[in-house]
């Protein structure tokens, strides 16, 4: 045990997954209206030291996947089916207290809004010396110079004043880089990470990628990557799946999803984003409409009607997901 | 004054006429009070510290920053919305800054704003026609009922949402189609200059390039002028035609878009360039990145001379600290008479005759982590 925490070396990087997910499928139920399905059928694995991207706008549903395998939906009103299992332990299934162990020790999460999870009565030592304390038992005194430890290795200045700050006091970039010290603080072997750096500045998120990269690299935390942006996805994530309407649609390793794109989705998205290493000029290509245009999965593909290159069958029948290796394409009339 | 030279240097063919809006030593600074019973001022905040500028008519000027720099309250200054401490704002070769009340009101028909998130700058409970007629209405533009109904019809048609539109009320609307409605209430009192904060930045990337495209055709139909404020650096390579990247109250960087993005000077656009993620994995492999230490300073206690110098990493011991550089025009082989930049060494930058200092890394997350498993173990 001490062995592998003393020598974290790639050797650590097991061909067996610590997380797999097995079509999950989350749906709301309200009084008075249809339930809403949000994830539908989503299976991926993430292995220890591997950085998966969970890809897709507003509405697919990534988000909805994370906060259902963390336990962090509320507790009616969704229904959550299929497995997370986490080294044989189905997360999903798991009594309460028991997830509360798990969360923060083996699973962290960090969230887009810095603010909005921190406490903002507490200060930023305490916040983070409380996990110490919580899920390694050590004693405040004892936690206080690793929590001070934690804040200067995620490079925090003057940690020791910024101990007794409140999370207002700080700037977005170090709320967020003290969110990360927080989930840190307890070597978590998988890392959730749900837009971390959507609400930061360019080079401030420069900063935390390279601090997520370096510690997937040392530790080999496993890390489960949720963002809109294909630009973060392409030099962080070992593999993306791209999500549409709740249901992934395409996955590949970063460079041959990017390389070759084939689904219609995938394909407009990268169409549609101006690149600074492109020629300038000539008109963007958008994906028209927007996904209130949706179709339900029932019969149809979601993303049909807004499609470049729809074809009869797309309205009529459900594609399926088709496998092969890492690949994977659920598209009836797939690019090229 | 320097400034007045090198602007002459920087743009010498640009009569006065060819200008739309000419900004003059802008400055915003907002007072920080303290107390009770008086308010007493006890600083401030020097948002827009002394900001040039000037677009040229049917341009699109792009202004670039970080949250934080100041490039929204340039854009409020200029646009009469937040009135500048010092300086002079011309549009047209009229002098907005100066103007109050109903005389500013009326100029206001001449330069209208977009603003970033269509769900707070529409009013929820007024129907999209209302919204739309106000504007012209307050500009005596609404007199005739039979030409009102065909113009907004029209801006409809320009901003490609159906006529039903006109009768429904902005939560009715996706986000994009929100973000058309604030357009064309921009449009719809005729301006000539529009700024637009931030336009697509709340939209998702499928719908960016919807909005970015139509502004586009816009200019074209309508001789618009653009001043586009925003963080998102591709977005602003593609619509702008010149780009200015400020950096904490102040202009750094100035030239027409593609030479700024070829040949970045300012160790500032450098690292802001550098940090920028590509949607291309080969590209994002051999990416060299500049880390930035650090956060942007307080701008109400902005560092003397150079305000980067906190963290550049070409930082000289010489004139960084205490002289503030102005924006000029560089000598450097290739380098287009519009590229200004306010940097003391940016030639010896750009020969390399200066090399960055590497930013002192700190011990690795992974050390850090070994070394507590012990802890924990042990405990």
């Amino acid at each position: 045990m001490t062995d592998t925490a003393t020598t974290p070396r790639p050797s650590r990087h097991g061909d067996e997954p610590l997380l797999s997910v097995r079509d999950l499928s989350v749906t709301f139920r309200r009084q008075g209206e249809e339930p809403f399905t949000a994830v539908d059928g989503v299976s991926f694995d993430v292995r220890p030291g591997q950085t998966v991207g969970l890809v897709g706008e507003s509405g697919c549903g990534k988000s909805v996947t994370s906060l259902a395998i963390m336990g962090l939906l509320p507790p009616r009103g969704n229904t959550v089916e299929g497995t997370a299992s986490f080294e044989g332990t189905d997360l999903l299934r798991l009594p309460a207290d028991e997830m509360r162990d798990r969360r923060g020790r083996d699973i962290a999460m960090i969230f887009q809004d810095p603010l909005s999870s921190l406490n903002p009565v507490v200060s930023v030592g305490l916040q983070v010396t409380e996990v110490l304390e919580r899920h390694r038992g050590m004693s405040r005194k004892a936690a206080q110079p690793v929590a001070r430890e934690l804040l200067d290795r995620v490079g925090i200045p003057d940690p020791d004043r910024r101990l007794k700050d409140y999370p207002h006091q700080l700037s977005g970039g170090m709320r967020q880089r003290a969110l990360i010290a927080m989930a840190l603080a307890c070597a978590p072997r998988l890392l959730i990470a749900d837009e971390p750096t959507t609400a930061l500045d360019v080079t401030i998120q420069a900063q935390i990628l390279s601090l997520l990269k370096e510690l997937v690299e040392d530790t080999g935390t496993a890390l489960v990557m949720i963002t809109h942006d294909l630009g973060v996805v392409a030099g962080l994530c070992d593999e993306v799946n791209v999500l549409y309407g709740g249901r992934i649609v395409e996955r590949g390793t970063r460079h041959e999803l990017f390389a070759n794109p084939r689904h219609p989705y995938t394909n407009g998205l990268l169409a549609s984003i101006p690149r600074l290493d492109g020629a300038r000029g000539a008109p963007l290509t958008p994906i028209r409409g927007s996904v209130a245009d949706n179709l339900p999965w029932d019969h149809a593909c979601a993303f049909a009607p807004r499609c470049s290159q729809p074809v009869d069958v797309c309205t009529a029948q459900t594609p399926p997901l088709e496998e092969s290796g890492v690949r994977a394409l659920r598209c009836h009339n797939p690019v090229r | 004054m320097t400034t007045t030279t090198d602007q002459a240097q920087a743009s010498p063919p640009n009569d006065e006429g060819d200008l739309l809006l000419d900004a003059r030593g802008v400055k915003v600074h907002f007072p920080i009070k303290r107390g009770v019973v008086f308010d007493k001022t006890i600083g401030h905040v020097y948002a827009v510290d002394g900001v040039d500028l000037q677009v040229r008519r049917g341009e699109t000027y792009g202004l670039v920053g970080e949250s934080g720099c100041g490039k929204s309250t340039l854009g409020k200054a200029i646009i009469g919305l937040e009135p500048p401490t010092e300086g002079t704002v011309s549009i047209d070769g009229t002098d907005v800054a100066s103007l109050k009340g109903s005389e500013l009101r009326r100029r206001r028909k001449d330069f209208q704003m977009v603003f970033q998130d269509p769900m707070s700058s529409l009013d929820p409970r007024q129907s999209v026609e209302s919204l739309l007629v106000e504007g012209m209405r307050a500009h005596g533009l609404a007199s005739d009922g039979k030409k009102t109904t065909a113009r907004l019809r029209e801006l409809l048609t320009a901003v490609g949402l159906p006529a039903a539109a006109l009768k429904k009320y902005p939560h009715e609307f996706s986000g994009g189609q929100r973000q058309r409605i604030g357009i064309a209430r921009a449009l719809a009192v005729e301006p000539k200059l529009i700024v637009a904060d931030e336009p697509v930045s709340a939209l998702d990337v499928s719908v960016q390039a919807q909005v970015i495209n139509l502004l586009e055709e816009l200019q074209g139909e309508y001789d618009l002028t653009y001043l586009v404020i925003a963080h998102d650096l591709a977005v602003v390579r593609h619509i702008s035609d010149r780009i200015g990247v400020m950096y904490l109250g102040g202009l750094v960087e100035e030239a027409a878009a593609d030479d700024l993005y070829a040949q970045p000077l300012h160790p500032y656009t450098r690292a802001l360039l550098s940090a920028v993620p590509v949607p291309d994995p080969e590209a994002e492999d051999r990416r060299e990145q500049i880390l930035l230490a650090g956060d942007l300073p307080s701008p109400s206690k902005p560092p003397a001379g150079c305000r980067f110098h906190t963290r550049c990493p070409w930082r000289q011991e010489t004139r960084c600290d205490d002289e503030r550089p102005q924006l000029r025009v560089v000598e450097i082989d290739g380098v287009a008479s519009g590229h200004r930049v306010a940097c003391h060494w940016a030639e010896q930058i750009e020969s390399g005759e200066i090399q960055p200092q590497v930013v002192a890394p700190t011990a690795t997350v992974g050390d850090l982590l070994a070394g507590e498993a012990d802890g924990s173990d042990e405990g």
